[in-house]
């Protein structure tokens, strides 16, 4: 309808350019409407005045808007309107019709059964090759994780494990830099395993102005299917720690249904619960807590039990790699005064193998109590004075102590700790603490997760109910009871605690996790976190949580699993002075691993001279040394690439050295999943397909509209192109305007009795 | 009208008993308010002017039940009150002057009832358990409450007789764990003062009769029980009175090296409990 009306089709207006051919300037056609505009006013205004005229008031307005158009219209028609648009020259361009033949191309998903691949040749078979060869050069393709060329569609298998769009695209624009290419047509379900285009790909596309037409395949939802979208873990955990496995799926075709998600590791199930699906085609997560378990790398299958009738079932099982560390993390507790927290916060983590715990406590006056410490000299003179004694702990605890114990250097050390060294600290409150301990004008206030008030006695010896807030219920420090629900009754069902300490507001960006609501009335937040430079650190505002482990029987170990967890939460993140990571730990039908390695020195300050290596173990005794070169935007970053031949575990040990002294090592896995990509999003990626056609110019097609392509292709910049000029003042419209204008003045004069 | 007046008189008279009620239930689950009870040698013992200032950390007294006559009759019933409350007093003086632990200057006195008030009293002293009678019901809640992290120091007892009667109480409390002698390297013994050469302590009594003894308790022993963990949660003074000595510490009369070895015992004792 589109074309008929306007002539060409719309693809002419989207690309093509408004030119006037006529050889009088533009200015004159303004002119000119603005004269005939006037002209018409005063006539139209004369013939009204006339006695009896039923032409009057609103009447005349519109007569004059009538032949005022119609004139414009036939003049501008005299300044020979025209599209200048670039066409590619016929047979001297080449168009790549790219086939995509990974395995989800095998799905029987459409009409009558057939396979997408199917389907996919059906519609170039069925003219559209044949209308394309007509113009152009035509190269056939086949896409998988790369590109290869083929004669002809017979060579498509559909049994390729993945697919990567972008990739592909790579190649096709590497090519054009040679090749004439005109354009790019894409059938294709849209199904990509490597997270979709990225915006380099796309930007270089453009560059080449290469229109990207992309025709969909395959049905755009599953009738029945649940997906596992992605799954949030930490890579590293301490040993036997508590971590959170946020599970995001949607399904089609189980609205309100239960399911059993399962977390194993191997045949031991580490987390089981029944969710309700939500709606069709809507994500939603699950945080599922579970335990790390011991030293060494977990693999860890996360996975919906299939449900009946369900289409896939390979896309309900993903598999992270968790590597528990065999690392001790030591904490430093400072307390100022024997008093109850201190003897039940050390009783509480003295089972955690994971914490080493170092305590200083000031018994009296002038004497101090160590415990815990690795030498009998170690920290004979109190709280450290050195950057590699204090950075020798992965966190620190201040408790009943006032801030001016810390001489100034000492201060400014403890927020280096947290800043630079990446360490936790937690505040606990006490009569000696916060605010009544004169924290808020020692120079580590900006540690503080709340804005502390400026008045003293903030510590009172009032008992306290605690409650847990919003963010309190997700969070693993707080996390008692595995069920959520069970957890926060569990919480409201502790005994009250002793004391508790005003901490302030919440600063921006600080988590309150636990409120107190003291016995005399009022709520003030009790459990606050936040993080700090490459750190963090907590303030929970009381010393009376003792009562939690001597008000509850003995078997009940909520004041244990608090501690050890609000521990682990302190030092798990704190970085050792190598640290390397990887963006994917699992690969799906890849073999691309881009290794990292952040580099410290013994004071944590980046290492932007260090030679730093990685030993790569493999399977089937692949052995190999990469040198990581450092990166020039970032100072102590050090990175390498590297192709994981075969399928199966690796494992990584970075080794940093600057000159003779060692500077650091860390370890870190990896695995190589082959035949699992295909197996998720294989329903068609209509989004990208569609994002990928309207950003480089081109666009989207149904398999039953794919053979308007054949013309639309060839208006396009890129390749061997003409400029060519489009009439548009005999396009059906203009007449069209033209005699509805004329006829509208006709039907209202009849109307107004004129005629 | 008549209605009104109702509803207001009845008001009158729920209002206040819920609140009675209301704040009776919230006694049942707060810690029970400091009170002097009679001594056995004290009545209207002067508070001090700070006693009603809540503090991080007080000594509770035991009070339990006795046996009449463990060695004649006419001993008994109130042998939980012995130096009560003076010497309770100037020990708490003394632990809040010789340590950084911000000390209540009242004792507590803790029931083994089956209440949970006793929990919130980590720390407690009792006096001649060789005279303590534990039901079966008491010695659970106490062994309860040692296994949870509190802590008890017994003194003054003496002799054969009162032992045994004492470990027969400790046998119903942990029946499958024994009484050791404390080894002068335990930490409960340096934690403050290094407390290698200790000594007998006795009571008021050597003032009188210049023995350091009562009955046949020739020798000083400091014993404990020890938790799974390898902590003394029982500390035992045996043929000793350090109550005494706390007791008279202001009297010049009382030697003042027997003082001075009671209070650096109790710094060290309790010290040793608020970091182990």
């Amino acid at each position: 309808m589109f074309e008929f009306l306007f002539k060409y089709p719309i693809s002419v207006f989207s690309r093509g350019t408004f030119v006037l051919l006529g050889g009088w300037p533009v200015w004159l056609l303004g002119l000119g409407i603005a004269g005939i505009a006037a002209g018409l006013w005063f006539l139209v205004r004369k013939r009204a005045s006339g006695k009896g005229s039923h032409v009057t008031g609103a009447r005349q307005v519109l007569v004059w808007l009538f032949q005022t158009l119609m004139a414009s219209l036939l003049l501008l028609m005299l300044w020979h309107p025209a599209l200048s648009v670039a066409t590619l020259r016929p047979q001297q361009n080449i168009v790549a019709v790219v086939v995509d033949d990974s395995a989800s191309m095998a799905q029987p998903d459409e009409s009558g059964g057939a396979t997408r691949k199917t389907a996919a040749a059906n519609v170039l078979n069925s003219g559209l090759l044949n209308a394309l060869r007509d113009k152009f050069q035509v190269r056939l393709y086949k896409m998988t994780d790369h590109l290869d060329r083929i004669d002809k569609l017979e060579q498509l298998d559909s049994t390729a494990t993945a697919t990567h769009v972008g990739d592909a695209l790579k190649q096709v624009v590497a090519d054009a830099a040679s090749l004439p290419i005109g354009a790019v047509v894409l059938a294709s379900d849209g199904a990509d395993n490597s997270g979709g285009v990225d915006l380099e790909t796309i930007s270089e596309i453009r560059r080449q102005r290469i229109p990207i037409h992309t025709i969909g395949f395959g049905r755009e939802a599953a009738e029945h299917d649940v997906e596992i979208s992605d799954v949030q873990t930490s890579a590293r955990a301490l040993p036997d720690s508590r971590l959170g496995a946020t599970v995001t799926f949607h399904q089609h075709g189980y609205s309100g249904q239960k399911a059993r998600l399962t977390l194993k590791d191997g045949p031991k199930i580490l987390a089981q619960r029944d969710v309700t699906l939500s709606k069709d085609g809507v994500e939603q997560s699950e945080a599922v807590p579970f335990n790390a378990g011991q030293v060494g790398v977990r693999s860890v299958e996360v996975s919906i039990a299939p449900l009946q009738g369900e289409e896939n079932v390979k896309n309900n099982v993903v598999t992270r790699l968790i590597n528990v560390d065999s690392r001790k993390p030591r904490i430093l507790y400072l307390e100022g005064e024997p008093r109850w927290e201190f003897k039940f916060l050390r009783r509480a983590v003295e089972d955690d193998r994971t914490i080493d715990l170092v305590t200083i406590l000031r018994t009296t006056q002038n004497k101090l109590y160590r415990q815990g410490v690795a030498s009998p000299d170690e920290l004979k003179d109190g709280f450290p004075t050195k950057v590699e004694e204090l950075f020798g702990f992965e966190g620190l605890i201040f408790g009943s102590v006032d801030a001016p114990y810390l001489t100034p250097s000492q201060q400014t050390l403890v927020k280096e700790f947290v800043d630079r060294r990446g360490g936790g600290v937690l505040f606990l409150g006490g009569k000696d603490a916060l605010a009544d301990g004169g924290w808020k004008q020692s120079l580590d206030v900006d540690l503080i997760p709340t804005v502390l008030p400026d008045r003293k006695g903030t510590f009172v010896r009032i008992g306290a109910n605690v409650e847990l807030t919003a963010a309190g219920r997700d969070s693993l420090i707080t996390r008692i009871e595995d069920d959520p629900a069970k957890n926060v009754d569990r919480f409201a069902k502790l005994p009250y605690v002793m004391n508790f300490q005003d901490p302030g507001q919440p600063k921006p960006g600080a988590v309150v996790l636990v409120d107190a609501k003291p016995m005399n009335g009022g709520r003030i937040p009790l459990l606050v976190t936040q993080n700090f430079g490459r750190g963090r650190t907590a303030v929970f505002a009381t010393g009376g949580s003792w009562r939690w482990q001597m008000l509850q029987p003995l078997a009940d170990k909520s004041h244990e699993m608090f501690y050890q967890q609000m521990l682990r939460w302190l030092v798990a993140d704190t970085p050792r002075r190598v640290i390397t990571s990887t963006p994917k730990q699992v690969l799906s039908d890849d073999s691309h691993v881009s290794l990292r390695a952040e580099v410290r020195d013994k004071t944590y300050l980046p290492a932007s001279d260090a030679t730093t290596e990685a030993h790569i173990l493999g399977p089937e005794g692949i052995a190999e040394k990469v040198e990581m070169r450092p990166d020039p935007l970032e100072n102590g970053v050090y990175t390498a690439d590297w192709t994981a031949p075969k399928a199966g575990s690796y494992l990584v040990e970075v080794v940093a050295n600057r000159g003779a002294e060692e500077l650091g090592r860390d370890t870190m896995t990896f695995r190589r999943e082959d035949g699992v990509a295909e197996n998720f999003h294989i329903q068609q990626n209509r989004e990208l397909l569609e994002k990928l056609s309207s950003e480089t110019g081109g666009k989207y097609y149904k398999p039953a509209d794919a053979q308007a392509l054949g013309k639309d292709i060839s208006y396009s910049e890129a390749g061997i192109t003409v400029r060519e000029t489009r009439d548009l003042w005999d396009m059906p419209i203009v007449f069209l305007i033209l005699l509805a204008l004329r006829s509208g003045e006709w039907v209202l004069r009849r109307k107004w009795g004129v005629i | 009208m008549l209605k009104v007046r109702l509803s207001k008189a009845r008001l009158r008279v729920v209002l206040p008993v819920f609140f009675v009620a209301l704040s009776g239930w919230g006694l049942l689950h707060a810690q029970r308010p400091f009170k002097e009870f009679r001594g056995q040698e004290y009545e209207n013992f002067p508070l001090p002017p700070d006693w009603n200032q809540p503090a991080e950390w007080t000594r509770a007294r035991l009070r339990y039940n006795s046996f009449r006559g463990v060695h004649t009759f006419g001993d008994g019933l109130m042998q939980w009150t012995v130096d009560y409350p003076r010497s309770d007093r100037h020990f708490l003086q003394g632990i809040r002057r010789l340590s950084r632990i911000d000390v209540r200057s009242v004792e507590q006195v803790i029931d083994l009832d089956g209440d949970d008030d006793i929990y919130n009293w980590p720390a407690a002293y009792v006096v001649e358990p060789g005279h303590w009678n534990l039901t079966d019901e008491q010695a659970a809640q106490l062994r309860e409450y040692l296994l949870r992290g509190g802590f008890l120091m017994t003194d003054d007892f003496h002799g054969t007789i009162e032992w045994n009667n004492f470990n027969e109480g400790m046998k119903k409390v942990f029946p499958g764990r024994r009484i050791a002698d404390l080894d002068n390297k335990d930490p409960i013994f340096h934690v403050i003062y290094d407390l290698d050469d200790k000594f007998q302590v006795p009571g008021l009594q050597f003032l009188y009769t210049k023995s350091r003894y009562e009955y046949d308790g020739y020798e000083g022993k400091w014993r404990g029980v020890y938790d799974d963990h390898g902590r003394v949660m029982v500390a035992i003074c045996h043929n000793m009175d350090l109550g005494d000595a706390w007791e008279h510490s202001d009297n010049p009369a009382y030697p003042e090296r027997f003082a001075a070895l009671a209070y650096r015992i109790a710094v060290n004792y309790f010290v040793y409990d608020l970091t182990h």
